[in-house]
């Protein structure tokens, strides 16, 4: 600072170059930055962090931290489990972090969702993260419910298929949540008028009962809060659900949660008249059944020792006791089995070797449709 | 109303009445800190509500009663020091700052604590009544009504640029166009992000906040080693905030409602509430002439809507199960995690609860503000500390509050570039508020043009009752802008010509100089009070007395001039590149750049025009001497800058808390001289408060090359 008036003696500065530099080693003594080379020791870590790559407040993140509130007298040792928020960048920075810079020692485990896994399948610019290279822990699936407001004028799923139907759907981003969406619409070739820009599903839930839009999707449990009391009114009608996978048999049988809804693939082969196929069908496969069948999930680094995995395997057993857990999750999600990560490993594995005419198919529907591309 | 009491009496418990009190003194040291508002101070306590399983009663009044005192606290740094404590409380700054100035911080940090307070009550009456009538009112309210309101936000520019119209227009543009940085909201494109995936998501509004005014203000201050007070004389006490706050309970009224409303609607906030109800304030003045210039009743319209706009926030979230903010998305998870489904059938199913929110909510708010006000005095003596020995601890906090957004080292850059062009536009008498306008509702103005576009016809949405409405409210202040700009040019055109606009400023070192008092052409003529002199003291300081200040120095209008051009280019230049670029985006994603760049365009040759006329009318008038005090300034500001900037340079090498100590104990020794013990202790408090930040606040340092962010948490 050149306008200040020089004070302090010479012997003066001396002493607090002492007492600077004093302080400085006393602060770097100890805290040199630990290399890359963690000790591979199979011991359960005393502090697990649950990386949630988004903001505190949403979906993802209100369930980690439910979930890390139940799991820490369930693991070896009680450890602490706390959740961390990297925000920003869609996720992408979040995954990418975690990815590439947190050891494989459980330290830290990653909180995946759909919204991680849509840029990674659709080969975004700036994904740097492969699930495939992870380890699925505990994970909980939820599911999607098709509905139309009185305003669009359709009482039933065959009206959807009126030449004069009015189908106007509202949407964030067509490269983001609301895929599965836009590809059941391709696959059962309606003619929806699509909107995007909304901030979130809860303005296109407002913008809904305005009237300014007609048909909607909606996970369960929003869809219970918020849509379901319409219905009772008839203000709201309930079409159809996105189904969900059957473990023993593969195939895409009706929500559990809405037993009377038939599914995508059903209303199609009614109305159609044969079973779906070829790449729209995948694609609805891939974005409309199996990314909901694991949407929250805890996922270790590959390479993540068996006896630190292996406790988040045994936990599930005793989460399904936790009353207390198991309704707050069940609000937040919709009454879906927690399942252990080895029973979907084989089906994240297949999810994420997306097959390149199921991307291309969804590139081109975005292209040519929404006027979109995916970058 | 039988709910409504029977939810105030479980505040008879002493137990419950505790957790409000914890919630309220929690909230309240996390609005202290710069950068950080309710978000963080509801994610703070969460946690524990999970892991301690408190009961309800306990539950929410401890995260009500932080997210009801967060306002309170976070003006205090924004009056005393100009740093807004969040973005919403810039519209604070505007008149509070000026205050503080001037000696009276007693005075406005009592009559903000009591907006506050007020704000707080009234939204939590208003929700009460809204509860019920809520429903229809908000479904009323569309995407052709939220773009109007959007239109009407940005038309606020006029009234918060001190007189300065077309230059505030050029900063308004500009920080529209900074807020479409990132992915457009109609279509998948992103624009502005020169390929960087942090700005994909666009830029961060509280780095944006804190640079603009936060950093700006501190190195201004650091520059010209001044305190805030500037050796003004304390004066002024609470009792005249309460004094001022009887008097205006009109306003005070008319803040909440605004506040109620902004909170209420999707995708306005709380900065756009605060601003807006800081211009309805101004609109509805009929003395008009003080407010930027420590004007009390331009503090109590923005206070009073802070707080309330977070009542405001809890209608949506409550009644749709729709967060209108992130606090309200926390609290939502909390009540979740009390099998409280919110929603339609919340009132119906869980109205104690509801009125136990709405309550703490009240009382929170009151219970803050009664904390809070005995500290209004002895917190007012800040403004007369040099801010040097503050600022390493400023800067220290500043930046590790943007940090906290989003993680990203990219966010102390960004801090660091507004602060230098917040700086820059200080200088240059630019209004930094229409910027911060312009770049918040930048995103909900193009969201709902394109949403009104697509789901109306014309006809359909302009003739909506309210969009007419909005429309009346849009074109009056428009008349009355011009109206007045006529008058003025009118005025002032006749004496146009070489003029002696240095003859009110040469021996001024006082606050109210503003260095452009005098100038031929009205748009700097109200200049904010105290823009010169802040650099004027820097002056008198180098020059030891003001008489040889005014012989070496005897035109300072004539840098003004020049500051004020140099600025307008760079304006032109950054507009002018925003069009360029934006030729080559997607139609639906080229739009909204495309018309605000042709906007800025247009005012920003206009400006230049104007500017040029007037550096050509200062060097006539000028004798020709050495403008040597003008580059001692220079040359500080930017000694000052490069303080600022070793933050980030070094954190990159040493991790954060290693670069915080260091850089303290550099700045405190180089600087401020500190003796060599104030300077442990400064730096070891540094040090606690960063460790307690991380260990018992879930905060996150940035990690260097050598060290970690936080070394303690090495494993």
């Amino acid at each position: 600072m050149k306008l200040h008036k020089r004070g302090g003696t010479r012997a003066h500065s001396g002493v607090r170059l002492v007492a600077v530099a004093a302080t400085l080693t006393l602060v770097a003594s100890g805290c040199v930055k630990h290399g890359g080379s963690t000790a591979q020791s199979a011991k359960f870590p005393k502090s697990v962090t649950l990386v949630v790559p988004f903001a505190a407040g949403g979906g993802t993140d209100i369930w980690a931290r439910l979930i890390a509130t139940s799991l820490h007298p369930l693991l070896p040792g009680n450890p602490t489990v706390q959740v961390q928020n990297l925000p920003g960048g869609e996720g992408i920075p979040g995954n990418n972090r975690f990815a590439q810079q947190d050891p494989p020692d459980g330290t830290r485990i990653l909180v995946g969702t759909g919204s991680s896994y849509i840029p990674s399948l659709l080969g975004q610019k700036g994904v740097q993260y492969d699930f495939k290279k992870m380890t699925p822990l505990i994970s909980n699936g939820t599911g999607s419910v098709v509905y139309v407001t009185k305003a669009s004028g359709i009482k039933t799923v065959d009206d959807l298929f009126a030449p004069n139907a009015n189908l106007r759907y509202g949407g964030i981003s067509a490269t983001g949540s609301d895929l599965g969406a836009l590809i059941s619409f391709d696959l059962l070739k309606l003619p929806v008028k699509a909107t995007f820009g909304f901030e979130g599903r809860g303005p296109v839930a407002l913008a809904l009962q305005r009237g300014e839009l007609t048909i909607d999707h909606q996970t369960t449990a929003v869809y219970n809060q918020s849509v379901k009391p319409l219905t009772d009114k008839g203000d709201a009608i309930p079409l159809m659900t996105y189904g969900v996978l059957d473990p023993a048999s593969g195939k895409i049988v009706r929500d559990p949660n809405f037993p009377d809804l038939p599914t995508v693939p059903e209303v199609y082969e009614k109305h159609f008249g044969s079973a779906p196929n070829g790449p729209a069908y995948d694609a609805y496969l891939t974005f409309g059944v199996a990314l909901y069948a694991f949407e929250k999930t805890l996922w270790a680094k590959a390479g993540t020792p068996q006896s630190i995995t292996q406790p988040y395997l045994d936990a599930v057993a005793g989460l399904a006791k936790d009353a207390k857990f198991q309704q707050s999750r069940t609000e937040a999600l919709g009454s879906y089995p927690l399942v252990k990560g080895s029973e979907i490993a084989k089906l994240t594995q297949q999810v994420f070797n997306i097959s390149p005419s199921v991307r291309s198919y969804v590139t081109d529907l975005l292209k040519d449709k929404y006027n979109t591309s995916v970058q | 109303m039988g709910a409504a009491l029977s939810a105030l009496s479980t505040f008879a418990h002493l137990s419950t009445l505790l957790f409000l009190l914890l919630g309220v003194a929690c909230g309240l040291l996390i609005g202290l800190l710069p950068g950080l508002g309710g978000t963080a101070a509801v994610a703070l306590l969460l946690p524990f509500v999970f892991s301690l399983d408190l009961p309800v009663e306990h539950g929410l009044p401890l995260l009500v009663g932080a997210v009801a005192s967060v306002h309170h606290s976070d003006v205090i740094s924004g009056i005393l020091l100009g740093i807004p404590g969040s973005a919403a409380a810039a519209a604070t700054v505007l008149d509070g700052h000026e205050m503080a100035k001037q000696g009276k911080a007693a005075h406005a940090l009592s009559l903000a604590f009591l907006c506050s307070m007020a704000g707080g009550v009234l939204g939590a009456i208003g929700l009460t009544f809204t509860i019920p009538i809520a429903r229809p009112l908000v479904l009323t309210f569309g995407s052709p009504e939220i773009f109007m309101l959007s239109v009407l936000g940005v038309s606020l520019t006029a009234l918060v640029s001190n007189g300065a119209v077309l230059k505030g227009i050029v900063a308004a543009a500009l920080g529209m166009l900074f807020g479409m940085v990132g992915s457009a909201p109609a279509v998948a494109t992103y624009r502005f992000t020169f390929g960087s995936i942090f700005l994909n998501p666009g830029l961060g509004l509280g780095s944006v906040a804190l640079g603009i005014f936060g950093i700006a203000e501190v190195s201004y201050l650091v520059a010209s080693r001044r305190s805030v007070g500037g050796g003004v004389a304390l004066q002024g006490r609470w009792l005249d905030g309460a004094r001022d706050f009887v008097r205006h309970w009109k306003l005070v009224l008319r803040g909440a409602l605004v506040g109620i409303w902004a909170g209420i609607l999707p995708g306005v906030g709380a900065t756009a509430g605060a601003f807006m109800a800081y211009g309805q304030t101004v609109a509805t003045a009929k003395d008009k002439s003080k407010f930027g210039k420590g004007d009390p009743r331009g503090l109590i319209g923005p206070e009073s809507a802070g707080n309330a706009c977070e009542s405001g926030d809890l209608v949506p979230t409550l009644l749709f199960g729709v967060p209108g903010a992130a606090p309200a998305a926390l609290l939502m998870g909390a009540l979740l995690y009390y099998s409280i489904e919110p929603g339609p059938r919340l009132i119906t199913d869980h109205l104690d609860s509801t009125y136990s929110i709405v309550w703490s909510m009240a009382l929170g708010s009151v219970i803050a503000s009664l904390l809070c006000f005995p500290l209004a005095g002895p917190l007012a003596k800040l403004t007369s500390i040099p801010l040097h020995r503050l600022a390493p601890a400023l800067i220290v906090i500043m930046m590790v509050g943007a940090f906290q957004a989003t993680n990203s080292y990219g966010e102390m850059l960004v801090v660091f570039f507004f602060g230098v062009f917040g700086a820059l536009m200080r200088r240059a008498d630019f209004p930094r508020a229409p910027l911060l306008i312009g770049f918040v509702l930048s995103k909900p103005l193009e969201r709902y043009y394109f949403l009104t576009e697509n789901l109306y016809t014309p006809r359909q949405w302009m003739l909506r009752p309210y969009v007419l409405v909005m429309f009346a409210i849009l074109l009056a202040p428009i008349v009355i802008a011009l109206v007045r700009i006529v008058r003025r040019r009118r005025k002032s055109d006749a004496p146009a010509g070489p003029r002696q606009p240095a003859t009110s400023d040469a021996g001024a070192g006082s606050a109210h100089a503003g260095g452009s008092g005098g100038s031929p052409v009205g748009t700097g003529g109200a200049a904010p009070a105290g823009t010169g002199g802040a650099r004027e003291a820097a002056v008198a300081l180098a020059e030891a007395a003001p008489e040889s200040a005014v012989s070496t120095e005897p035109h300072p209008a004539r840098a003004d001039r020049y500051w004020s051009l140099g600025v307008t280019i760079l304006a032109a230049a950054i507009i002018v590149m925003a069009f360029v670029m934006s030729l080559g985006y997607d139609a639906d994603a080229r739009l909204a750049p495309r018309l605000v760049s042709v906007v800025g365009i247009g005012a920003v040759a206009i400006l230049l025009t104007i500017e040029i006329r007037k550096v050509r009318a200062a060097r006539r008038s000028a004798t020709a001497v050495s403008a040597g005090s003008e580059r001692r300034w220079i040359r500080s500001i930017i000694v000052a800058f490069a303080w600022v900037a070793v933050v980030p340079v070094l954190t990159l090498l040493l991790g954060f808390a290693i670069t915080a100590v260091v850089f303290a104990v550099a700045f405190l020794w180089r600087v401020s001289r500190m003796k060599a013990y104030t300077i442990a202790i400064y730096a070891v408090a540094t040090v606690g408060l960063l460790y307690l930040l991380t260990t018992y606040a879930n905060f996150v340092l940035p990690d260097g090359y050598f060290f970690l962010g936080s070394p303690w948490t090495g494993q």
